[in-house]
């Protein structure tokens, strides 16, 4: 089906399908489901990378790699969510790690720490 | 032949409150009334009845204070301290202990609320006039005579603001649930181009059903954000139909019901501490607060 986008891409499209490529270009904002479906996907991605120790896939090689070791998490990823959101969240995983290995260093070296959070999961 | 010193003690012990009760009493009043006499030459003010004849207690009566030996013994072992006074002591270091430290808060929370009103601070918020998601103006003497809790953010926002407007839904709540009707919700966002009132309108809803958003013109947004003092970046050029985010400050700000800055509650703050630090504020607010 892939291989024949320009044929298949005249059929006319599902209302979810509509909604979906809408969410993803970011015409219109997402729901909570869309949200939860796309930090979802988010997850699991990150679990992956995590598993084969990649931490940025916006350079060349990083892509290679995630594309390698993590296919069906990464088309998962960039089909539940904003392309935007997509390179947004890339770029702050990036940052987290770098924080987190900088608190440890800084941790290691006495420091006192304070209470910020610097995960997604939400306080209760 | 003088007995040993001990049973001489003794005896004289033995005498004293009977032998001293009535020739002291005596000896006594002969002195003050000598002192009446000597006084009365001069004219002079009459004396409070006290001072003129104090009442002769005999020192016997002292003797049936108690009513068996076993009472007056135990009286006499345990000291001045009963089980009575101890409890006041302790009823009273309590007292005084919760009274310091309560009033050490009320006026921690003071310092902060009057810091941000002083003179020569930058002054946080002011007057506005946007428009609510249904359609209708909203300016800042519609929120006077309430707190008001403003956050601003854009309904394409990925991680933050979904995240803190839940907390938002939260914190609202506990506080509706102590003072109905003392706060307002407010949501305004920083993507005026994208966000109009329908837009705000399904996205709010999803939170919280009593949350007001606002939007208006990007000349009125931007000026709104700097009233706030919050950093925001729409980015510029943006063709119609091109994806964008916008980095804002993602601060809850407290404003009292005169509109002035109270506090502002971050990501550090649980929804259930944010919903403490606003609601001792409402206690500590003398002014009207208007309810439901």
């Amino acid at each position: 089906m892939g291989l024949l986008p320009g044929f298949l891409s005249t059929a006319p499209k599902s209302e979810a399908e509509k909604r979906a490529d809408e969410v993803r270009t970011g015409a219109v904002a997402p729901t909570r489901a869309e949200r939860a479906r796309c930090w979802a996907a988010r997850d699991a991605f990150y679990a992956c990378l995590d598993a084969h120790g990649i931490v940025d896939t916006l350079n060349s090689e990083g892509r290679a790699a995630a594309a390698r070791a993590c296919p069906a998490e990464g088309a998962a990823f960039e089909r539940d969510c904003a392309a935007q959101w997509v390179t947004y969240f890339k770029k702050w995983r990036v940052q987290d790690i770098q924080k987190k290995a900088r608190l440890k260093e800084l941790e290691a070296q006495g420091a006192t720490r304070m209470d910020v959070q610097t995960d997604f999961t939400p306080r209760r | 032949m003088a007995p040993p010193p001990a049973t001489t003690a003794r005896a004289v012990v033995n005498a004293l409150p009977r032998a001293t009760a009535s020739p002291q009493c005596t000896r006594f009043t002969r002195l003050l009334s000598t002192a009446r006499i000597a006084q009365a030459k001069r004219p002079s003010a009459p004396r409070p009845s006290s001072f003129q004849s104090p009442p002769c207690q005999p020192l016997v009566q002292r003797r049936f204070k108690f009513k068996t030996v076993e009472e007056a013994k135990s009286r006499y072992r345990s000291g001045p301290f009963s089980w009575k006074a101890g409890l006041l002591f302790v009823i009273t270091a309590a007292g005084l202990v919760w009274y310091f430290e309560s009033e050490k808060e009320r006026m921690r929370r003071k310092r902060i609320a009057e810091s941000t009103k002083g003179v020569g601070k930058p002054k946080v918020g002011g007057p506005f006039e946007l428009i609510d998601q249904y359609g209708n103006k909203v300016s800042d003497q519609d929120l006077k005579g309430r707190y008001s809790l403003v956050y601003f953010g854009f309904t394409h926002c990925p991680d933050i603001c979904p995240e803190e407007l839940d907390k938002m839904a939260r914190m609202f709540d506990l506080v509706e649930a102590q003072r109905p009707g003392a706060l307002t919700p407010v949501f305004v966002t920083c993507d005026p181009a994208r966000d109009g009132p329908k837009e705000l309108k399904e996205y709010l809803v999803e939170f919280h059903p009593k949350f007001v958003g606002l939007t208006g013109t990007y000349e009125q947004i931007k000026a709104m954000c700097k009233a706030y003092r919050v950093y925001f970046s729409t980015p510029s050029d943006v063709k119609p139909g091109q994806d964008y985010l916008v980095d804002h400050s993602i601060y809850f700000y407290l404003m009292d019901p005169e509109g002035d800055f109270v506090e502002a509650l971050g990501r550090q703050h649980s929804p259930e501490q944010g919903a403490k630090v606003i609601l001792d504020h409402m206690k500590d607010w003398k002014g009207v607060l208007k309810t439901s």
